[in-house]
């Protein structure tokens, strides 16, 4: 019993100080720059890193939802906002013509392959990372109408 | 006992220290999808129409995958995979027990990215190479060998790679060589807001013949070119491949005179404005199979694969809008005298448009639409239908523009619109136009139909919302019409239930008129989820990313966990 509770005391340990790094990997922007994970964490301030991809509903309502509130948050918060599209030859190009049709205000990256993505473990979308000093501070996944204003609190929180 | 209290504790610090350390460099990965198969009284007993027998009716699709990085620069991975008591249904027999699926280290530092054992990577967009993962459908064509990139400028990278792919636990007779050059010409060219990349591959497949005199080689090379332009609002792309001679397999074996090189051409152009933007692609394939063990053409679980040429219409995401899925048809079929297939060439076309806020169509908030559209047709072409009994070769001559029989053309289009702070509903019609015949075998000839659907959000405060959603298709052939409705509620941003059903009460079979219905939830906390589910299964094609997986009809009770820290 007592080994068993020693195990869980160490394993919630672990948990608790635990900060991890973006695993390396290359991504492109929409006109086919190269941009590597190491360029995303280096950024000042707190970077937000949200997976979505042209074919995913709740990842476009997520988007579409903070797209509206975007100008708000930035007068309160220091933040850079990547949306990390997971699209392969199948959907890819949509991803330019819907982003400009969206008039989104994010920095798009395509993870066509899905390097990033299989790096961190991702299994459903969308999937939200926040980073900090270059460390990932935050994740979640999921989102139901309404799931902005917590993310906001969250950056709100780390932002101090 | 103090002492041992003590030095529990210290030993407890230190471990948590170099814990801490240990975890940092540390992802682990974990899912795990569990099936409860049972009997259904109206669509019939359980059955595995692969082991034959209708006995292990709890299965599971377990993955653990562990990734360390050491100093920065070297990693490794490890992916154990388990399917006990057996892979779920309408997996590749391949997946069986518990075994390492994958591994592999990797060096990263400066010029140099070098990875040797199991690895997933693509030339392009992958009409020449690909291999990747998706568990859903099975799929798993990671290559093992070793791949190297060295990137001596900023502008320039070279890739070199050799393999086997894995099948199951198990790998390719074939070998896979590759090479890959990527140049972005805009900086040598002094450009700065135009972009220009090029790129050639090479991609050879080896695999020993077992044939007396083949009349082809063991080595079938494949070479492709690329090239990609920005413009400020303009963009471009084309890719080429062209696969040398090979033999083409007719009912399992080959013909030494039956010797054909294949070609893909991919074009695709586009344009953007403010709120609008504007793609059109456009496809010809002829005779680009590409499998490690020539054999395993077309085989139902995707091994062996060595390129990925996806169905180039639009990913739907009603539940009725997926039951006739176009699937591409890049291979040489002689199934019968009058149904020949060589290739297919079409394209689609996507617009997106938002209506500004503030105007009478645009509301408070604006409204977003989206039109896309496909044509795709069977390459035209004359054949001889083989017949060795009577020495008669198979041959066919296909002709480099022409539209052959019609496979496949939709049109849909959606409207998306918020109403208030509130309310946001997705408005959806789609037409159809498919041909069973050639691109299931089947008996039925051309299926019409018609879609419409609609789904409404209402947000409520305190993080709960819920979801509406009704469809419906027309059609006069095949199953005739189907309805169908989904309800889900949200608790919170972690906690949902819902509800849905897809009824097919058109059916001319009394018998066959069926609801698949389906009920559960979903919980999840920061990346980790659990979803549990109960209902039936429509049997048919389940595709995602353009790839598809035959399902068969199943009812029964699904558990999925994935979890990541």
């Amino acid at each position: 019993m007592k080994s068993y509770l020693l195990t869980l005391c160490f394993l919630v340990s672990i948990l608790l100080t635990y900060a991890q790094k973006l695993p390396y990997a290359s991504l492109q922007t929409i006109d086919n720059k190269t941009v590597s994970t190491k360029t995303i964490s280096s950024k000042e301030g707190l970077v937000v890193v949200s997976f979505w991809a042209t074919w995913c509903v709740p990842c476009i309502n997520e988007l579409d939802a903070i797209s509206e509130v975007f100008d708000d948050w930035k007068e309160e918060i220091n933040f850079t906002f990547y949306a990390v599209a997971i699209d392969d030859a199948r959907t890819k190009n949509r991803i330019r013509p819907m982003v400009k049709g969206k008039s989104w205000p994010y920095q798009v990256l395509i993870d066509e392959n899905q390097d990033l993505k299989r790096g961190l473990n991702i299994t459903s979308m969308p999937f939200v990372i926040v980073l900090k000093k270059g460390e990932i501070v935050h994740k979640h996944t999921g989102y139901s109408q309404g799931a902005e204003e917590e993310l906001y609190t969250t950056l709100k929180s780390l932002s101090k | 006992m103090r002492a041992i209290q003590i030095s529990i504790l210290l030993l407890f610090g230190f471990l948590q220290t170099v814990s801490g350390q240990f975890s940092n460099h540390l992802n682990v990965g974990f899912e795990s999808s569990l099936i409860w198969y049972n009997d259904d009284p109206k669509t019939g007993d359980f059955y595995d129409d692969v082991s034959r027998s209708g006995e292990e009716h709890l299965r599971s699709n377990n993955y653990l995958k562990l990734d360390y990085n050491f100093y920065g620069f070297l990693s490794a991975s490890i992916q154990v995979e388990s399917y006990s008591p057996s892979a779920l249904l309408n997996f590749s027999p391949n997946y069986d027990n518990t075994n390492i699926g994958t591994y592999s280290i990797r060096y990263k530092q400066g010029k140099i990215d070098a990875t040797a054992g199991y690895y997933y990577t693509q030339f392009g967009s992958g009409l020449i190479l690909r291999s990747w993962e998706d568990r859903e459908l099975g799929l798993n064509n990671a290559l093992r060998g070793g791949i190297i990139t060295y990137k001596p400028m900023e502008d320039l990278s070279v890739t070199a790679l050799y393999g086997k792919h894995r099948v199951g636990f198990k790998t390719s007779n074939g070998n896979i060589f590759g090479v890959d050059l990527t140049f972005n010409l805009s900086n040598r060219l002094g450009w700065e807001t135009t972009q220009m990349n090029f790129g050639p591959s090479f991609v050879g497949r080896q695999e020993k013949l077992e044939l007396e005199n083949p009349g082809f080689d063991e080595l079938t090379n494949a070479f492709s070119s690329r090239f990609d332009l920005s413009l400020g609002s303009f963009y471009a792309g084309l890719e080429y491949v062209l696969k040398g001679k090979d033999g083409i397999a007719f009912r399992n074996s080959f013909d030494n005179y039956f010797v054909k090189p294949g070609s893909a051409i991919l074009i695709n152009a586009g344009f953007t404005g403010e709120r609008f933007g504007a793609d059109l692609t456009m496809r010809r394939l002829e005779n680009m199979s590409f499998f490690s063990d020539r054999l395993k053409k077309g085989n139902i679980y995707n091994e062996n694969v060595v390129n990925f040429i996806p169905a180039l219409t639009k990913q739907q995401d009603f539940s009725l809008a997926n039951i006739y899925v176009y699937q591409p048809q890049f291979s040489v079929l002689f199934l019968a005298e009058n149904l020949v297939k060589v290739g297919e060439i079409g394209g689609q076309l996507d617009l997106f448009y938002k209506i500004k806020k503030d105007t009478p169509l645009g509301g408070a908030y604006g409204t977003s639409l989206a039109l896309n559209t496909s044509y795709w047709a069977g390459l035209k072409n004359t054949s001889v239908f083989p017949n060795p009994d009577a020495g008669i070769t198979a041959n066919y001559h296909a002709e480099p523009l022409g539209f052959g029989t019609k496979y496949f053309s939709d049109f849909n289009f959606e409207i998306r619109k918020k109403w208030s702070s509130n309310w946001l509903t997705n408005t959806f019609f789609m037409t159809q136009n498919y041909n069973k015949r050639y691109l299931e075998d089947s008996a039925i000839e051309i299926v019409r139909a018609k879609i419409a659907a609609m789904d409404a959000i209402y947000k409520m405060s305190d993080g709960k919302s819920a979801k509406i959603e009704i469809q419906h298709l027309w059609a006069k052939e095949d199953k005739k019409n189907w309805a169908g409705g989904t309800l889900e509620y949200n608790f919170s941003p972690r906690l949902s239930l819902y509800v849905n059903d897809l009824y097919n009460y058109g059916n001319d079979h009394q018998d066959q008129r069926i609801h698949y219905y389906n009920f559960g939830g979903s919980i999840s906390k920061g990346s980790n989820r659990l979803s549990l589910n109960y209902g039936r299964q429509r049997g048919g094609l389940l595709c995602v990313g353009g790839v598809c997986r035959i399902v068969s009809e199943s009812t029964g009770l699904t558990a999925n966990l994935s979890i990541s820290f």
